[in-house]
């Protein structure tokens, strides 16, 4: 990216000012309700030629109007639709990654009343996966023995989006295609569906452009009373997700993960989200700049150059823990003290710090997240959960400090009763969630630099507030 | 103007006759799941009517909810937590099937010469603490917590009394509660009505209630850790259940792992996956934690010596070890 773009892609951050959440309704249909009624206030088209009538009638209803188009349609796009349109969703391939790079800031210029966003199109249907396959002629398989529930999560891929566009807050959206009873025939997405959709969405600080299933486009503008009674179970959702009183958090890591390639189906990535361990995305070029003070281990899957392998041995040296994955050249920290660990993986010692070399790739995503959670240790372990095989739960703070929020989303999507255990001395604990708005004071018990405390049911999502000292705010019932 | 409605309401009637007489020809597939003990249980039942398949799947894990509460070690106020803080020294009344389940753990226990034991769970637990990483456990430590483990200081008294002759005895049902709790699930559904169904818990325990429509039995691929076989097992009122030791670490050479051999304390080390097949999942669950402590040897002549089980053992470099004496075990590739 040359000089001139790079700066204004910062003058876009600096001056740009998203909400923290927004769900993006993705309409195909012909009628489209207020947008009083279904409380959202983002529409979708995909794009055409002759969209501006569409565009105008969905203003009048009170929507902020986006249209959908592949790249090389964006400029066109604003051209003619600049007059009633919020903004544009670029959709873009991977081979024309460069290509957006060099365009967006051009766009963004041309175009300064115009909400220029990113989309990924790639996001998982989230959802808790059995095991069982239901093949053609109903006869059902069993694909892997593990008894750990798969949660299909968009965590990683939102990740890796913060890094990817950090002009904007990370755009996805999904298919609902994975949804089937028998193999034969694709369900319409239930009530808990869509709650947890948008709960994830707002629990990752991401924007969700939401497919809204054909069906019920239609009998919401028909006034169905049964469509209603699911989207009216969908708004508080949305509403809880908007965080309009969290500007200026940000997600904490202390985990930093490396890559030449930011690619958002990568397992160990989207394993390390799995289990609770925060990271944070960088490229090999961002080591360079970028303060790891923040971070107690630091994964390299980039081929390191030599300046990368100079700031990994810094970074060792004052401490940290770093993980070299399928390592196979010469590096400078191989002149120190070793300890082989197993067949493919030694230990350098480095400074206060180490350098772990793996010599392999990663082909056991779920044991190498495992791995790095052991080597955080007892004490760098940000976040524990009891109960919590189907719960994801992200930490936030302010400016980089303390734990200010945690937000939870359970896969499961049935009540559960879930045991936290998170970094730091927290004497008020307020628990809120889209059913019970704010709050529940819940008891926290300080052990060795850890709270712990108890959520006593999360179903889909939740949000915890600490505060180190014990203001409640009105409105707090104990529990 | 009025019209004649006679022939609309005898077409809506053909209709509605052709769809009952397709429904009762063509039974329609329910599927379900729920997260429960830990794992995610799913059920598949065929049914003429979807309605009640899925109020008896609901029903099923209604009941499976029920086991939990009396099998979790998590859930302070379960009848096994409950039976772990009073028994030692000290005689409890336990609920029928708590007690059920406990004798026919003893059972596996005295075929297999304690390698399968329940009485394992403190060496679980500080082995469990280590896979966290709070560091491998003392010799001292490890012998101590050893001392707490042994089958033979569970005394039973029929019919529902169980008592510890330990101070310090903890029961953990992991190696047999699922299994337990599937056979409940199949006996709900058999109660209901449903004969086709397919109860899955997490994976590593399945049970096949008679087959679905125009098959002979239901289509199981077993686990296989050298990807190179794709074993597969015909199953109709049987189950099947898979055991595995933990993965080794990537990046360390701890000796962790979720299952303990009672004989050394220490984390069980086999290169092998097991999977059994019996008429219970009872006892599928039970026996594929015997097999994979016994190792293919030992576990051969258990196999030969027990009616209707078959077994078969996969390391991760493809080797194969079977033992049949129940349902045979085929091989999609590579042999």
């Amino acid at each position: 990216m040359k000089v001139s773009n790079r700066i204004l892609v910062w003058v876009f951050i600096l001056v740009a000012t998203p909400a923290w959440s927004d769900v993006f309704l993705h309409w195909t249909s012909a009628a489209l309700p207020p947008a009083k009624e279904l409380g959202l206030n983002e529409v979708v088209f995909s794009w055409n030629e002759s969209l501006s009538s569409q565009v105008t009638a969905a203003r009048r209803l009170g929507y902020r109007v986006y249209v959908e188009v592949p790249l090389h349609r964006a400029s066109s796009a604003a051209e003619t639709g600049a007059t009633g349109l919020e903004g544009i969703i670029l959709i873009a391939s991977q081979s024309e990654t460069e290509e957006l790079e060099n365009s967006l800031p051009k766009l963004r210029l041309d175009y300064p009343n115009l909400r220029f966003l990113v989309l990924n199109p790639d996001g998982k249907l989230p959802q808790m996966r059995g095991s069982l396959i239901i093949k053609r002629g109903s006869v059902l398989e069993v694909s892997s023995p593990t008894s750990q529930p798969w949660i299909d999560t968009n965590l990683a891929l939102v990740r890796i989006e913060r890094r990817s566009h950090p002009g904007q807050v990370p755009l996805y959206t999904f298919s609902w295609g994975g949804l089937s009873d028998s193999g034969r025939q694709t369900l319409a997405p239930t009530a808990e569906d869509y709650l947890l959709a948008v709960a994830e969405a707002g629990a990752f600080h991401a924007d969700l452009i939401l497919e809204l299933d054909q069906r019920l486009q239609k009998a919401l503008s028909e006034h169905d009373p049964e469509a209603w009674k699911l989207w009216n179970e969908v708004r508080p959702y949305a509403r809880f997700s908007s965080h309009v009183d969290e500007q200026g958090l940000e997600a904490i890591a202390n985990v930093a993960v490396v890559v030449d390639l930011l690619d958002t189906s990568d397992e160990p990535m989207n394993l390390l989200a799995r289990h609770n361990i925060p990271f944070k995305v960088l490229k090999p070029a961002d080591l360079k700049s970028a303060n790891l003070e923040g971070f107690d281990i630091v994964v390299v899957f980039a081929k390191p150059d030599r300046e990368t392998c100079e700031r990994i041995a810094e970074v060792a040296t004052h401490g940290k823990t770093v993980v070299l994955v399928d390592a196979h050249g010469t590096y400078p920290w191989q002149k120190g003290n070793s300890v082989r660990l197993n067949e493919h993986a030694v230990s350098y010692a480095l400074g206060n710090g180490k350098v772990l070399e793996l010599s392999k790739p990663v082909v056991d995503p779920e044991t190498f997240a495992q791995d790095i959670r052991r080597l955080l240790g007892t004490q760098s372990v940000l976040i524990n959960l009891w109960n919590g095989l189907t719960t994801i739960a992200v930490p936030y703070s302010e400016h980089g400090g303390t734990v200010k929020v945690l937000e939870f989303v359970n896969y499961a999507e049935e009540p559960l009763r879930v045991q936290v255990q998170v970094k730091g001395s927290f004497a008020s604990i307020r628990y809120e969630t889209p059913e019970h708005e704010c709050c529940e004071s819940l008891v926290p018990v300080k052990h060795n630099g850890f709270t712990e405390f108890v959520i006593p049911e999360l179903r889909i999502t939740g949000r915890v507030r600490l505060e180190a000292n014990a203001t409640p705010a009105s409105g707090v019932s104990p529990r | 103007m009025r019209c004649d409605n006679r022939p609309a309401a005898a077409l809506v009637s053909l209709l509605l006759i052709a769809s009952f007489v397709h429904a009762l020809e063509n039974p329609v597939l329910v599927y379900k799941k729920k997260y429960i003990m830990g794992t995610v249980f799913e059920i598949a039942a065929y049914d003429h009517s979807p309605e009640h398949a899925s109020k008896a799947i609901e029903k099923a894990f209604q009941e499976i909810v029920r086991i939990d509460d009396l099998f979790s070690n998590y859930k302070p106020d379960s009848a096994l937590s409950n039976l772990n803080r009073s028994a030692h020294f000290h005689t409890e009344k336990v609920p029928p099937d708590l007690y059920r389940v406990i004798e026919q753990s003893m059972q596996f226990s005295r075929l297999s010469d304690g390698k399968f034991d329940i009485s394992v769970a403190p060496l679980v637990d500080l082995w469990k603490a280590a896979l966290r990483g709070e560091g491998t456990p003392t010799p001292a430590r490890q012998e101590e917590v050893r001392g707490c483990v042994g089958y033979e200081k569970i005394e039973l008294t029929p019919p529902d009394q169980i008592s510890f002759r330990s101070p310090c005895l903890q029961l953990d049902l992991g190696a047999i509660g699922k299994g337990y709790a599937v056979d409940r699930a199949a006996e709900v559904l058999r109660s209901l009505g449903i004969r086709d169904a397919l109860i899955n818990a997490g994976g590593s325990t399945i049970l096949a209630m008679g087959s679905p429509p125009n098959q002979t039995a239901w289509l199981v691929h077993l686990r296989d850790p050298s990807n190179k076989i794709d074993p597969q097992v015909m199953l109709k009122d049987e189950s099947v259940s898979t055991s595995e030791q933990t993965a080794a670490s990537l990046l360390g050479n701890d000796s962790a792992g979720h299952i303990i051999d009672p004989g050394t304390g220490m984390a069980l080390k086999t290169i092998f996956a097991v999977s059994a097949v019996s008429k219970t999942a009872t006892v599928s669950d039970g026996l594929s934690t015997t097999l994979l402590l016994l190792g293919p040897t030992k576990g051969t002549e258990l196999i030969k010596n027990t009616a209707d089980v078959s077994a078969i053992w996969i390391s991760q470099n493809a080797q194969v070890e079977t033992a049949i004496g129940g349902p045979e075990v085929r091989f999609g590739k590579g042999r």
